[in-house]
C-alpha cells in the first residue's frame, strides 16, 4: 500500500498549479476571491481559458479531443481548482450531455455538438426535474409527440440551472405512456431559441437568480435532435448520472474553506469554534481518503459502485457545515446580508469581510443536499445496493 | 402548579393569530420587505388600535401592564407569521427601557409609542465590543457633547429618536435625542431576515441635561433587563417559528407525491418530522420556564433566558434546515415561507449572543 501520488502525478499537479498561478483569468479570480457574482461573460472567459489550455475535455477520451486523463489526474485537477477557489466548471455540456452524445449519439450529432462543447461555444442546461418529478424523476410528464420530421414538445422543467444563459437544453421527455414509467422516456436536444420556449427565473433564498422554470408550448424539435433510440432515454439518463458524480465531494474547495476558517478562528480566541473547526478537519480528511480509496479501486480496474453515494452525502454536508461555521464566526454580524451583488455603492458596514460571503454560501449551499439525487435518495441507494436491504 | 395559559392569554393568542392570518399573509409580508421602509405604517396603526403597542407598559404610563408571558405569546405568533414590523426595536428595546426608567419626560414618549406615532431605536452595540453592552467607548463630555459610533442598530432608518449608551465620568449613561440632530450620520443596511439595521456615528452632537435618560446603576440595570427581555422575545419568536416549521413540513410532505405516494409515508421522513416536533416541544418548555422567571423578575432570570437562547439557537436552526431539506427544491425558493424561516433563524441566533455564547453564560 502506498498513499502517495506517483512522480508523474506530482508533475501533473505542478502543471495545474502553474496554470492556476499564471493563466487563470485575473478578473474572474478577483471577483471570485471577493465573493462577487460572476457575469455570463466572466463564465465564458473562464471556460474558454480552460479550453485554450486543452483541458475542457477533462473526462473525455482522446478520440473526441479529450485529455484522456486517468482518474487520479482528474482528481488532482478537480482538487487543485477547488483549492485555488475557482468556480466549479459548468458540467452540463462537458460532463453531462457530451458523454451521452459520444456514447449513444450518431456521427452527425458528434460532429455537430462535441467540438462546440470543447471550445465552450455553446452553453448547455439540463431539462430533467419537473414540478411533479423530483426524486421520482421517471414520473416526468413533459410530452414529445412525433409529427412528420419533428417532435412537438409540451410541458415544463424546473430548477434549470442558468437556463437564462443557455444556448441548448438536453431534455428528458415522454414519448410513450403505455408501459411502465421508465419506458417511453426519450432524450432530446433542444435549441433554446426555438419558438415556444419561455424561461422564468426562480429566485432562491440567497437572493440569487441561478435556477429557472422552463416552459415548452408546441415547441418543434427536428427529429435529428433525438439522441439514440426513442424510449431509451432513461438508460441514457442513468448513464449520465454516473458521470455527474465526478468531483461531487468537492474536497479541494472544502479544503480551501477549511484553511480560511482555521485562519479566521485562530484569531478569535473562541474555544467552541476551535473545537468545531477541528472536528470538521478530521471529517474532511476522512472524506478525502475515502475518495482516494475509490480512485484507487477504479485505477485498479474496479467500478465505483454505490459507494460514491458516501461522497455525495458527506461531501455536501461538509460544504454546508463549513459555510455555517463562517456564519457562526461572524457572530452578531451574521445579521447583515447584502444579497449576491454585494453592497454596491453603499458603504461597506463594519464586521468581518467574510460575514456576507459566509451567509451567501450558507444559504446557497442548502441546495447541495437536495440536488443531484437528494441525500435521502443517496441513502436509499446505499441501503439497497450496499447493505442489500 | 398550573402551566396552562389562562383564558385571557389564550384569547390574546387567538387575536394575534387571526390578525396574522387576515392582515399579514406571505404576500403582504413580501410587499413590506420589498418596500423602502421595511415596515408598513398601516399595519403599525392596526397594532396600535389592537392595543399591542401598549401591552408591556405600566398602567401608570398609560400601558396595559402586561408582562413577559403576554410578550412571549405575541412574539411566538409573530415568529410563525414572520412579522417584520419593528416591535422589538420600538416597543421592547426602547419603550420598556424608558418605561422602567425615572426619566421625567417618559409619559409623553410612552404615550406616543402606544399611539403608534413614534419609533425609537436603542443603540447599544459597538464594533469590537462583542456582547459587552455596559462599557461603551461612545462618550458624553462634561458639556454634554456626544462622540462615538454604534453598530447594528435595529430600525434606526425609521426612528424618530435614538437612545444611545455612552460613558460619562466613567459611568454608563443613556441619552435620548432626535435622530436627525446635527452631527449624527446613519448608514442603513438590510438584515438577512428583511429588517433594517444601521451603523451610526455621532460627531460632536450637542445635548443637554434634559437628554439624559438615565445614568449609573439605574442605567446598567435598565440595559441588562432590557436586553434580557428582548432576548426572551426573539427566543419566543424562534419557538413559534419551530412549531411552524414542523407543521408546514408535515403538511407539505402529506401533499407531495413521489413514487406513487405522499412522501410522508416514508419512515425516514416521519422520524425526522417527529424530531422536529420533539425539539419544538422542548423549546416551548424552556420558554415557559424563562418567561415565568422574567415575569417574576427573579435573580435567576438571566440564566434561564440564556438556557432558552442557547437551546433555540441550536435546535431552531436544525429545525429550519430540516424543513428546507424536506421541502426539497421548494425549500430554497424565495416563494415559500420555509426558506424565510431559515433566514429568520440565522438572524435570531446572531442577535444578543449566539447559542455558544449563551451556553457559556448559562454555565458561568
Amino acid at each position: 500500500m502506498d498513499i502517495n501520488f506517483s512522480k508523474e502525478d506530482i508533475a501533473f499537479r505542478d502543471e495545474v498549479r502553474d496554470w492556476l498561478a499564471n493563466d487563470y483569468p485575473k478578473h474572474v479570480k478577483d471577483k471570485t476571491d471577493n465573493g462577487i457574482a460572476l457575469t455570463k461573460q466572466d463564465m465564458i472567459d473562464y471556460h474558454k481559458a480552460i479550453s485554450k489550455k486543452g483541458w475542457m475535455g477533462y473526462n473525455w477520451p482522446v478520440e473526441y479531443g479529450g485529455t484522456g486523463w486517468s482518474s487520479t489526474q482528474l482528481y488532482i485537477f478537480n482538487k487543485e481548482f477547488g483549492l485555488a477557489g475557482c468556480p466549479p466548471l459548468l458540467a452540463f455540456g462537458v460532463s453531462m450531455v457530451a458523454p451521452v452524445i459520444w456514447t449513444f449519439g450518431n456521427d452527425e450529432q458528434k460532429e455537430r455538438f462535441l467540438p462546440d462543447i470543447l471550445d465552450f461555444n455553446t452553453w448547455w442546461c439540463q431539462g430533467y426535474s419537473e414540478p411533479g418529478s423530483g426524486s421520482d424523476l421517471a414520473s416526468l410528464k413533459t410530452k414529445a409527440v412525433l409529427d412528420g420530421d419533428h417532435y412537438v414538445v409540451n410541458g415544463s422543467k424546473t430548477w434549470t440551472t442558468l437556463a437564462q444563459n443557455a444556448d441548448w437544453i438536453f431534455c428528458l421527455v415522454r414519448t410513450d405512456n403505455s408501459g411502465i414509467k421508465q419506458e417511453g422516456i426519450s432524450f432530446l436536444l433542444i435549441d433554446m431559441k426555438t419558438p415556444g420556449i419561455e424561461v422564468k427565473p426562480i429566485i432562491t433564498i440567497d437572493g440569487e437568480h441561478e435556477v429557472n422554470s422552463v416552459f415548452f408550448t408546441d415547441v418543434k424539435v427536428p427529429v435529428e435532435n433525438l439522441v439514440g433510440e426513442e424510449g431509451k432515454g432513461w438508460t441514457y439518463a442513468k448513464f449520465l448520472l454516473a458521470h455527474e458524480r465526478f468531483g461531487i465531494a468537492g474536497v479541494g474547495a472544502s479544503m480551501r474553506q477549511l484553511n480560511r476558517l482555521k485562519d479566521i478562528i485562530s484569531k478569535l480566541d473562541n474555544a467552541e469554534l476551535q473545537k468545531k473547526v477541528n472536528e470538521l478537519e478530521v471529517a474532511l480528511s476522512a472524506i478525502e481518503i475515502t475518495e482516494l480509496r475509490l480512485l484507487s479501486a477504479l485505477e485498479n480496474g474496479g467500478h465505483p459502485g454505490a459507494e460514491s453515494s458516501i461522497l455525495k452525502i458527506k461531501g455536501t454536508e461538509m460544504q454546508q457545515n463549513l459555510s455555517e461555521l463562517f456564519v457562526e464566526a461572524a457572530g452578531e454580524y451574521a445579521l447583515m446580508y447584502p444579497g449576491p451583488h454585494g453592497y454596491g455603492s453603499n458603504e461597506k458596514p463594519a464586521g468581518p469581510d467574510y460575514a456576507a460571503e459566509g451567509l451567501s454560501g450558507f444559504l446557497n449551499l442548502r441546495k447541495t443536499s437536495i440536488y443531484g439525487g437528494s441525500n435521502e435518495i443517496q441513502k436509499n441507494i446505499l441501503s439497497k445496493f450496499v447493505l442489500g436491504v | 402548579m398550573n402551566l396552562n395559559y389562562n383564558e385571557e392569554q389564550t384569547m390574546l393568542r387567538e387575536q394575534i393569530q387571526k390578525f396574522c392570518e387576515s392582515e399579514y399573509d406571505f404576500y403582504k409580508r413580501e410587499d413590506i420587505v420589498k418596500s423602502s421602509n421595511d415596515f408598513d405604517p398601516n399595519v403599525w396603526k392596526l397594532f396600535a388600535d389592537q392595543g399591542w403597542l401598549s401591552m408591556p407598559f405600566s398602567e401608570d404610563s398609560g400601558g396595559l401592564g402586561f408582562g413577559a408571558i403576554e410578550l412571549s405569546i405575541l412574539f411566538e405568533e409573530f415568529g410563525k407569521a414572520l412579522v417584520i414590523e419593528p416591535y422589538l426595536a420600538t416597543v421592547v428595546l426602547s419603550g420598556t427601557l424608558i418605561d422602567k426608567s425615572s426619566y421625567s419626560n417618559k409619559k409623553d414618549i410612552i404615550d406616543k409609542i402606544c399611539q403608534g406615532e413614534k419609533h425609537i431605536s436603542l443603540a447599544y452595540a459597538e464594533v469590537d465590543k462583542s456582547y459587552d453592552y455596559l462599557t461603551p467607548n461612545t462618550s458624553l463630555d462634561s458639556d454634554n457633547i456626544l462622540n462615538g459610533a454604534k453598530t447594528l442598530v435595529l430600525n434606526a432608518s425609521n426612528a424618530d429618536n435614538l437612545i444611545v449608551t455612552c460613558k460619562k465620568d466613567n459611568e454608563l449613561n443613556l441619552v435620548i435625542m432626535d435622530s436627525n440632530a446635527e452631527g449624527i450620520s446613519i448608514n442603513s443596511y438590510s438584515t438577512v431576515d428583511g429588517q433594517s439595521c444601521s451603523e451610526i456615528s455621532f460627531e460632536n452632537v450637542k445635548l443637554d441635561a434634559s437628554n439624559i435618560l438615565s445614568s449609573g446603576d439605574e442605567a446598567e440595570s435598565l440595559i441588562k433587563e432590557t436586553i434580557n427581555l428582548a432576548t426572551l422575545c426573539i427566543s419566543a419568536e424562534a419557538v413559534g417559528l419551530m412549531e411552524s416549521c414542523y407543521h408546514k413540513t408535515l403538511e407539505y410532505t402529506k401533499g407531495r407525491e413521489q413514487f406513487g405516494q405522499p412522501i410522508s409515508n416514508f419512515q425516514v421522513l416521519q422520524h425526522r418530522m417527529v424530531d422536529m416536533f420533539i425539539e419544538s416541544e422542548l423549546a416551548k418548555s424552556l420558554l415557559i420556564k424563562a418567561m415565568l422567571e422574567v415575569n417574576n423578575g427573579s435573580e435567576e432570570m438571566y440564566k434561564h433566558v440564556s438556557a432558552l437562547k442557547s437551546y433555540i439557537g441550536k435546535s431552531g436552526k436544525l429545525s429550519a434546515k430540516e424543513a428546507v431539506q424536506l421541502h426539497g427544491g421548494m425549500g430554497v425558493s424565495e416563494e415559500l415561507m420555509i426558506g424565510h424561516y431559515l433566514k429568520k433563524m440565522i438572524s435570531i441566533d446572531a442577535l444578543f449572543g449566539n447559542a455558544d455564547y449563551h451556553l457559556k453564560t448559562f454555565s458561568s
